[in-house]
């Protein structure tokens, strides 16, 4: 099962109106390693012909690729009150 | 003159966490959290812009047991005035029918009131029965699937919308507006407000508070009778998930399936 | 004069015990969670081991949710073809208090419900963005612009510490401090789960495994535990070797994981239910970051308190245990009205004191064993062949043990030195 399919599974209230995170495209596009690509889990940080594509709505907020981006491109704020994911389990 | 405005609402199970269980093909609720009725948080966005651009008290009314004081809670910490639960153990088993009686008791007990707020219907039963049948026992004029509404001297001017188009209606207070699912983005309660909301508290009535009898609600008169559910057969889609990295593919899968023509 | 005693910022196990404590001391106390209702954003491993939470909710095992008792210990090393396992059952266990698994979303939900039943005032769905700061020291949350004013204030935010970082309370993570935990919850029935690993419906399995079949020196560990009607797998992969490859995708490693053949068969014919991810705190003794300051404290995860000795993950009763200490910290701070850095030292001194300072002390540096070479590479693939060489039946006279021992190390270029070496630190760490 690809990843996409699991997050599929998930629950998400999506804020439309806020991003919790944002990245500097001037600095992805000259990143030498784009390690987010393979630390984060969700599959948000892709490469698409040589650009790094970014979208927040997948996030389950682990914080993976805070750590990970050791260019200062990833700002990480906690989505507002009750929105992003919403696990069942845990 | 300040508006009096009521927004009625009901606590449903997160219709995202509602799985149809694959055995005895019953909704399986049991990991469903609570959640106030979508279409209810945009009947209470829109009351709170009301009361923003108009001015007025916002009450906000639930006819449900008493776990639902925590999301009575959230709705005055969006910026409601206050809460009111009405909650009876002769309400259980009440369909629409005497669900709308008694809500509309509960109002007539607020005394004057110029707009009702209702969400067009509840994502667990989807009826969109009792916000009419409120406005009957109330005896006020009703617009439904509003999106907007406007208020100009003892009446109310609200866009209603429909697949052909909209409408605007200009009906005489006292009304009740049922208001359109996802027709405004719902605020959330600031901790602030939330921490004055749980010292606030709700306010509880019982049927003997709004002066209906036992008997008149719950399960005997509820002239709704279920004689089968027919669940739907089961169906394994086969869904792929074409990601933007392979547009070919996508086209192809387009092609394929007659969506698009293909070109030269 | 503030408006409460103290703000509990995140209801997870730290926060809820910390705040449960506080409200039965007649704390006036706010748990704030920017979860809708508290617990939905976390997940764990699954097993709460120790017994912290009795001290302050008694008989918490006949109330809260929990799914099963572990009686049933495992450690593997899987190598591509093979996996060892050492499976112990005991009795003993019974006897003892080992752990229960449990899924976080009901279970923190029962602990928040515990806070708020016991006097705090609990408010879910709120994001705390920041700190409030007077002269220096910390006076409260900001919210939405609003501050609300606290004596003292806790923070208890989890692995991902937003509020702990972005105030500069404490340091930012770094590579060493957490590994990218990656979690899977699968179906099955009751009576399957308790077929494949030989137990009753109350008894539960716990197994942490080591992947050695990882390619290119990415290290990684396992997981897997039995719930009620799912089994819980995940893993857990060191941050510094994924960015050292550069080629490996996190989420590639876990399906590898649930595709080896030993724990394919435990999850046959389940049904995915849920995929989460969470950042494990690994760090230890050595990186503990600052854990309180002038009218603050942090507890649990957000404060490096996580511990792994190579065959057991533990964090949730760490969490409980810390925000226990911290809470009657707070307590005596507002006997004595001292809010300061001074004052609330006593929380490091109870840590230092506690076990969960402890066992992090007396397992210092096992993160050099528990991601060495020798647990991951050298000691499965010398097992494998040692093993497989004994049951193999090729109709060549069967090989002295040690002799066995002596060609598989030779055919995996480990010298005696370096076993010595990596077997010596191993013992001393653990």
């Amino acid at each position: 099962m690809k990843v996409e399919e699991k997050l599929s599974l998930l629950n998400y209230k999506t804020d439309p109106e806020y991003a919790h995170i944002t990245i500097k495209p001037p600095i992805c596009a000259v990143c030498p390693d784009h390690f987010c690509t393979f630390a984060c889990p969700a599959k948000c940080y892709t490469l698409l012909n040589g650009k790094l594509n970014f979208k927040y709505e997948d996030c389950v907020e682990c914080g993976t690729c805070f750590v990970a981006c050791a260019h200062g491109s990833v700002t990480w704020t906690n989505p507002k009150g009750a929105h992003g994911v919403k696990y069942k389990f845990g | 003159m300040a508006l009096e405005l009521v927004v009625i609402t009901k606590i449903v199970p997160d219709g995202s966490e509602v799985f149809i269980d694959p055995v005895n093909l019953t909704l399986n609720r049991s990991l469903a959290t609570n959640v106030i009725n979508p279409a209810d948080e945009n009947a209470l966005e829109l009351a709170l812009q009301v009361k923003a651009r108009y001015g007025g008290r916002i009450t906000v009314l639930s006819m449900t047991p008493p776990f639902a004081i925590p999301y009575l809670e959230e709705c005055v910490g969006r910026g409601a005035d206050r809460a009111i639960l009405l909650s009876d153990k002769a309400v259980a088993g009440s369909d629409t029918y005497p669900t709308s009686l008694a809500i509309a008791a509960a109002i007539k007990h607020i005394g004057k009131v110029d707009i009702v707020f209702a969400g067009e219907k509840t994502s667990d039963s989807s009826t969109g029965h009792v916000g009419p049948g409120v406005a009957e026992f109330l005896d006020a004029e009703l617009a439904s699937y509003v999106s907007s509404v406007e208020y100009d001297d003892g009446y109310v001017i609200a866009t209603r919308e429909f697949e052909e188009g909209t409408e605007v209606v200009r009906i005489p207070t006292p009304a009740v507006v049922t208001v359109l699912t996802n027709s405004n983005n719902p605020r959330k309660a600031s901790l602030r407000r939330k921490i004055d909301a749980i010292r606030q508290g709700v306010i509880v009535w019982d049927l003997k508070e709004v002066g209906l009898p036992p008997d008149a609600v719950g399960l005997r008169n509820s002239p709704t009778i279920v004689k089968r559910m027919i669940p739907f057969p089961r169906r394994d889609r086969k869904g792929e998930k074409i990601t933007t990295d392979n547009i070919a593919k996508l086209v192809d899968v387009f092609e394929q399936n007659k969506l698009i023509k293909g070109g030269e | 004069m503030s408006e409460f005693d103290v703000i509990v910022v995140g209801a997870g196990p730290a926060g809820s015990s910390a705040a449960i404590k506080l409200a039965s001391e007649k704390m006036n106390v706010l748990l704030v969670d920017r979860a809708d209702p508290p617990g939905s954003k976390n997940i764990s491993g699954g097993v709460l081991w120790g017994n912290d939470l009795e001290k302050i909710v008694p008989n918490w095992n006949k109330m809260a949710p929990v799914e099963r008792y572990i009686t049933s210990k495992g450690v593997g090393f899987l190598t591509k073809d093979s996996s060892i396992d050492v499976n112990i059952k005991s009795r003993k266990f019974l006897q003892g208090v080992t752990g229960y698994s449990v899924l976080r979303v009901k279970f923190d939900q029962f602990l928040a419900k515990r806070a708020e039943s016991a006097g705090a005032m609990l408010v879910s769905g709120v994001t705390v963005e920041n700190l409030a700061f007077k002269d220096g020291k910390v006076i409260g949350v900001v919210q939405e612009g609003d501050t609300i004013t606290a004596d003292t204030v806790i923070l208890a935010e989890g692995a991902n510490p937003r509020v702990a970082i972005d105030s500069g309370a404490r340091r930012p993570i770094a590579d060493q401090d957490v590994a990218i935990g990656i979690k899977e919850v699968v179906k099955l029935p009751e009576a399957t789960i308790n077929e494949r690993f030989g137990l009753t419906s109350k008894e539960g399995f716990a197994g942490e495994y080591a992947l050695g079949f990882l390619e290119d020196g990415v290290e990684a560990g396992g997981f897997l535990y039995t719930n009620r009607e799912s089994i819980s797998l995940g893993v857990v992969i060191n941050m510094g070797h994924l960015r050292a490859d550069d080629k490996t995708y996190s989420f590639d490693i876990m399906d590898q994981f649930t595709d080896h053949p030993s724990i394919a068969s435990l999850i046959e014919n389940g049904k995915l239910s849920e995929y989460s991810a969470h950042l494990v705190v690994e760090g230890g003794y050595n990186s503990f970051p600052k854990q309180y300051g002038n009218g603050y404290m942090i507890v649990g995860d957000a404060a490096g308190l996580s511990f792994s000795n190579g065959l057991m993950i533990q964090g949730m009763n760490y969490a409980i245990a810390s925000g226990i200490l911290a809470a009657e910290t707070a307590i005596e701070a507002k006997k004595s009205s001292d809010f300061s850095e001074k004052s609330l030292s006593r929380y490091k001194e109870k840590l230092m004191e506690s076990f969960v300072a402890k066992d992090a002390y007396n397992f210092k540096g096992i993160e050099e064993v528990t991601w060495g070479k020798l647990a991951h590479k050298i000691m499965p693939s010398l097992m494998e062949d040692v093993l497989v060489n004994m049951f193999l039946t090729d109709g060549t006279p069967k090989k002295h043990l040690t002799e066995l021992i002596r060609k598989a190390m030779k055919e995996n270029n480990v010298k005696s030195s370096d076993l010595l070496m990596e077997g010596y630190k191993m013992i001393r760490r653990m």
